[in-house]
């Protein structure tokens, strides 16, 4: 115990160095005593004995080693001697702590949202495996299959341990005594065994309940669960009603569960499809497959294993289709993320770019201090500070430079990712689960401080050199070399990135003034649910929405009030093949599909509500709505095709073959209708009549008032809730939802803006420091050009001729490498082709002003040096 | 030269331990008595001396007092503590393992035997 107390107590306690000089005087006195004892003078005896005895300073320094603690003394030393040198370089200290948290910030923040996009993994048991699988053709975007071929595919498939299907997700209704509004999804019997998920409590479907006649069960999400039965584990078994039809209960789904097409679905059903009757359909139920390939075959190689059923359904096509339908085998993540990949690597690599500006940054501020302190170095090294001690002072300095930078760049990081899941547009997948990835974290910040950590060390690893005691001016020829190279490279890397965010500012800008071909202002659009279950006719529904219609039309300030089932210039609408239609009189095409045509269900003040001009003709009347005739409006744009300069008017249409003839009675001019980016499509319009046949579940009610739409809204409210006050409705103006089709493009734009933004300030302040650098270094030298004659503006222009080199070897590797890089957001630009050359002139112009002002500052402070004092320098 | 005989790592601390088993001795006592009773063949410089001592000291096996020489003179005398006596036995052992391993391997002793 006592000895652990005099330990405790040494660790504490400081010898005082004198004891330890009296030792070692004692010592050299003794051996100075025994040297004259055989006989030599005094001061050959004590001459011998300090030759005997050796350095006192080393002896004096491995004394002070032996005590415990000794090195994090040391440590503390280092600390603090860091920290003093922190203090009085506070503008090197915030530069390098601010790149750093910039770097490290942003960074882990984008990294956060795209890893869930680009690398996240799937939550099936058998991932990596899973594949989607199908048939492309211009009816329907994404891949599928039909009734009529799938089977033939299940039993003859070579590639697949397992392949699986669904026919989709639909509404339905919770119609118990707690009824919600639903999606169900329909799967068939192995569909959860292929991809991997195990039910969280019952049982998996038994292939005998996934036939048509077989009871009805269920699989439900952990979410309806927990919110309607309190995950209860009795809801197993139990009867529960959906759309009016008792369902039992047979599991719970995990809580990660998800359709690998990512639809929203809260109960899982058995898709009970008719095995034989679907064979011989033609072509049968649309459906989604998926597979699990076997083990060392690739999706490619599936695809060419697929090659004989795919003939097969090839085989079952249209012929003058079949050009057109190709099979196709993807991961299940390409699936799901395709169209919003590209984007995510292109903020990857934007922010890849500021790190690497930021490293860049890091780098030539710690190189241009190693310059500064090379005297000091030599000065400690001289002193008798070992060279481990010295490279450990740097390393010391780098690792709480990078934990400040580090601990700031998490907060940014924090703050910028909460930025994006509020300012992001829905539809970015998984956007609202991201969160900060502490791997990421780590990444970042290892590479920032490790290129840091390279630069900083390097120079103290060389033995200092003489030259730095006695140099005036710093013999830091090479790394002046080396920090220009690297003020280029970032020159450059923003350059890129300014290219890049100014194509896509040009393209969202064309987006947002592009002409729709129709009037968004002062029109509302309200859409009503109709709850299945009580208004389950097309009559009900008939009733209801010509009721709404008269209702609205009596509101004051209230133009007209028109019908359709989808509104533009979305991309959801009906749409069919072109060369499904006939004109009376005329041979239909064989050549291929001839591409998609949309058309849309519209009652006659659907075009004064939205202002779409009838260019020929007429629009429809109220009295062909209330006839038995089939009317048409055609597009401009379908009249010239179907028609050429012969006049469409009172021609007759036969949209689907088999389906009843129509009488064209006018031609509107195009409106956007395929998403605000992609080519107008041909169009055609039916005429919703006052028929019950006619009323398809979707409709939208479209208003145009004279009045602030936020007065006709409460209004519009109102009379609905006067036909039924239990009808959730959603009302918003045209613009508004126009405005929700820009929120990608803008959110894109935003997030690569602010990255070049970054990355431009980075630069700038990377240009400014050598700039800076250079100018203080040949003070002395400026001194004597001006003695020798030089006027101020030569000075100027000598610094600032520096500079100016810098950014014209930048700005033009800069330009290569955006024209090169810019093929990348081809996809993502509208209306802007990837060497647009009003962007790259505004971008090298903002480059070079700016630059331009980064060097004239410290060139203005080297031309304003008086020559005596810069004469006297150092 | 003599000097140049490396010791074994950890043998100076040994050394030094077994030279002040007999009583308090200071540093130069130290050097001189191993030089003498190693017929001059280890000699201890000062730079390895202070801070072996120093070294054990701060391990308590040693302790430190001041007091007047034989030339009353002031002088730091070291002494064995209770933890440097047990210290001392344990490496003697260790020792005599280590030197009839070190001479088995090298054919020096062959008839030696636990």
């Amino acid at each position: 115990m006592s000895e652990l107390w005099k330990r405790v107590f040494l660790v504490f306690s400081r010898r005082k160095p004198e004891e330890l000089d009296d030792e070692l005087r004692f010592h050299l006195e003794q051996s100075v005593e025994r040297n004259a004892a055989t006989g030599m003078t005094a001061q050959e005896a004590r001459r011998q004995a300090m030759i005997e005895f050796g350095g006192v300073e080393r002896t004096r320094e491995r004394c002070y080693e032996q005590q415990p603690g000794w090195w994090w003394g040391t440590v503390i030393q280092d600390v603090r001697y860091a920290l003093r040198g922190f203090r009085r370089n506070s503008v090197f200290t915030f530069a390098v702590i601010a790149t750093l948290a910039v770097g490290i910030g942003a960074t882990t923040a984008i990294f956060s949202v795209v890893d869930r996009i680009l690398f996240r993994s799937l939550p099936y048991a058998h991932d990596t495996s899973l594949v989607s699988v199908g048939l492309t053709a211009p009816i329907i975007p994404e891949e599928f299959m039909l009734g009529g071929s799938y089977y033939e595919w299940r039993d003859n498939q070579k590639p697949f341990d397992a392949l699986t299907s669904e026919t989709g997700v639909n509404d339905c209704d919770l119609t118990e005594r707690n009824p919600a509004h639903l999606s169900c999804a329909s799967v068939e019997q192995n569909f959860l065994s292929t991809l991997g998920i195990v039910p969280i409590l019952g049982r998996n479907f038994l292939p005998e309940e996934d036939l048509p006649k077989s009871p009805k069960v269920a699989l439900i999400s952990y979410g309806i669960w927990l919110t309607h039965y309190g995950l209860d584990p009795g809801v197993l078994n139990r009867p529960i009603d959906i759309d009016g039809v008792q369902v039992r209960v047979i599991g719970v789904l995990p809580k990660d569960f998800e359709m690998p097409a990512l639809e929203q679905a809260d109960i899982v059903v058995p898709q009970a499809l008719d095995e034989s009757q679907q064979r011989k359909a033609e072509p049968g139920r649309v459906m989604y497959a998926f597979a699990r390939l076997k083990p060392g075959i690739t999706s490619e190689q599936a695809q060419a294993e697929l090659q004989p059923v795919f003939n097969y359904s090839l085989n079952l096509a249209p012929p003058q289709f079949r050009k057109e339908v190709h099979l196709r085998v993807r991961s299940i993540r390409d699936r799901q993320t395709h169209d919003v990949r590209l984007a995510a690597w292109v903020l990857l690599g934007a922010v890849l770019a500021v790190l690497l500006i930021a490293c860049a940054n890091v780098t030539s501020l710690l190189m241009a201090r190693a310059a500064q302190r090379e005297r000091e170095l030599a000065v400690r090294s001289v002193l008798g500070a070992s060279r481990a001690r010295l490279v450990r002072q740097r390393l010391t300095e780098m690792f709480l430079l990078s934990m400040a930078g580090a601990a700031a760049g998490l907060m940014l990081a924090e703050i910028l990712l909460r930025l994006f899941i509020a300012l992001a547009p829905t539809g970015i997948p998984f956007l609202e689960h991201a969160h900060l990835d502490l791997r990421i974290v780590l990444f970042s910040m290892i590479v920032s401080v490790l290129c840091g950590a390279l630069f900083g060390v390097l120079p103290a690893l060389q033995r200092p050199s003489a030259v730095a005691l006695a140099a005036r001016t710093a013999n830091s020829g090479a790394r002046a070399v080396a920090r220009r190279c690297l003020v280029i490279g970032q020159i450059a890397v923003s350059m890129v990135l300014l290219a890049g965010a100014a194509l896509l500012t040009r393209s969202f800008s064309s987006i947002e003034h592009q002409n729709m071909g129709m009037e968004t202002r002062g029109v509302l659009s309200t859409r009503v649910a109709l709850p299945q279950y009580r208004y389950a006719t097309t009559q009900q529904r008939m009733e209801f929405y010509l009721k709404a219609e008269a209702a609205l039309r009596g509101l004051p300030g209230v133009s007209a009030v028109g019908m359709s089932n989808w509104l533009p210039p979305a991309e959801t609408h009906e749409s069919q093949i072109f060369n499904n239609i006939s004109v009376a009189g005329k041979p239909r095409s064989t050549d291929g599909t001839g591409g998609m045509v949309t058309w849309r269900w519209v009652t006659p003040d659907y075009f004064k509500a939205l202002n779409i001009p009838i260019v020929r003709g007429q629009g429809f009347t109220e009295d062909e709505r209330r006839s038995n005739e089939h009317y048409l409006v055609v597009s401009s744009l379908l009249a010239t095709r179907l028609f050429g300069e012969a006049d469409p008017i009172g021609q007759h249409l036969q949209p689907v073959p088999q389906g009843p003839w129509y009488t064209v009675v006018g031609v509107a001019a195009n409106v956007k209708n395929g998403g605000l980016s992609a080519a107008d499509e041909p169009e055609f319009y039916r005429l919703r009549r006052s028929i019950a046949e006619d009323w398809t579940p979707w409709n939208a009610i479209v208003l145009k008032t004279s009045l602030a739409p936020s007065a006709v809204t409460p209004w519009v409210r109102a009379q609905i809730a006067q036909i039924d006050p239990t009808l959730p409705i959603d009302v918003e103006t045209l613009s508004e939802s126009v405005g929700k089709l820009t929120d990608r493009p803008r959110f894109e734009t935003a997030l690569l803006g602010f990255f070049a933004f970054c990355g431009l300030l980075m630069a700038v302040i990377g240009l400014y420091g050598v700039i800076a650098f250079v100018a203080t270094q040949r003070t002395q030298e400026i001194g004597v050009r001006m003695a020798l004659g030089a006027t101020r503006f030569n000075v100027l222009r000598l610094i600032a001729g520096e500079g100016l080199r810098l950014i014209a070897v930048g700005g033009v590797l800069g330009l290569g490498a955006a024209l090169a890089a810019s093929q990348m957001l081809k996809s993502l630009l509208f209306n802007v082709g990837p060497y647009d050359p009003l962007s790259y002139a505004a971008v090298a112009l903002l480059l070079v002003l700016v630059a331009l002002i980064a060097t004239l500052i410290p060139a203005r402070a080297a031309m304003k040096i008086e020559p005596v004092v810069a004469l006297r320098y150092e | 030269m003599a000097e140049s005989t490396d010791l074994l790592q950890g043998t100076l601390d040994l050394l030094i331990l077994q030279t002040l088993a007999t009583g308090a001795v200071h540093g130069w006592g130290v050097a001189q008595r191993i030089q003498q009773v190693s017929n001059e063949v280890l000699q201890i410089g000062q730079g390895s001396l202070y801070p072996a001592l120093h070294r054990l000291e701060y391990k308590g096996w040693i302790r430190s007092d001041w007091g007047s020489s034989e030339n009353n003179r002031k002088a730091k005398f070291y002494s064995l503590t209770a933890a440097g006596r047990k210290q001392l036995a344990a490496e003697l052992k260790m020792w005599d393992r280590l030197s009839a391993a070190v001479g088995l391997v090298l054919g020096r002793l062959p008839e030696v035997t636990g």
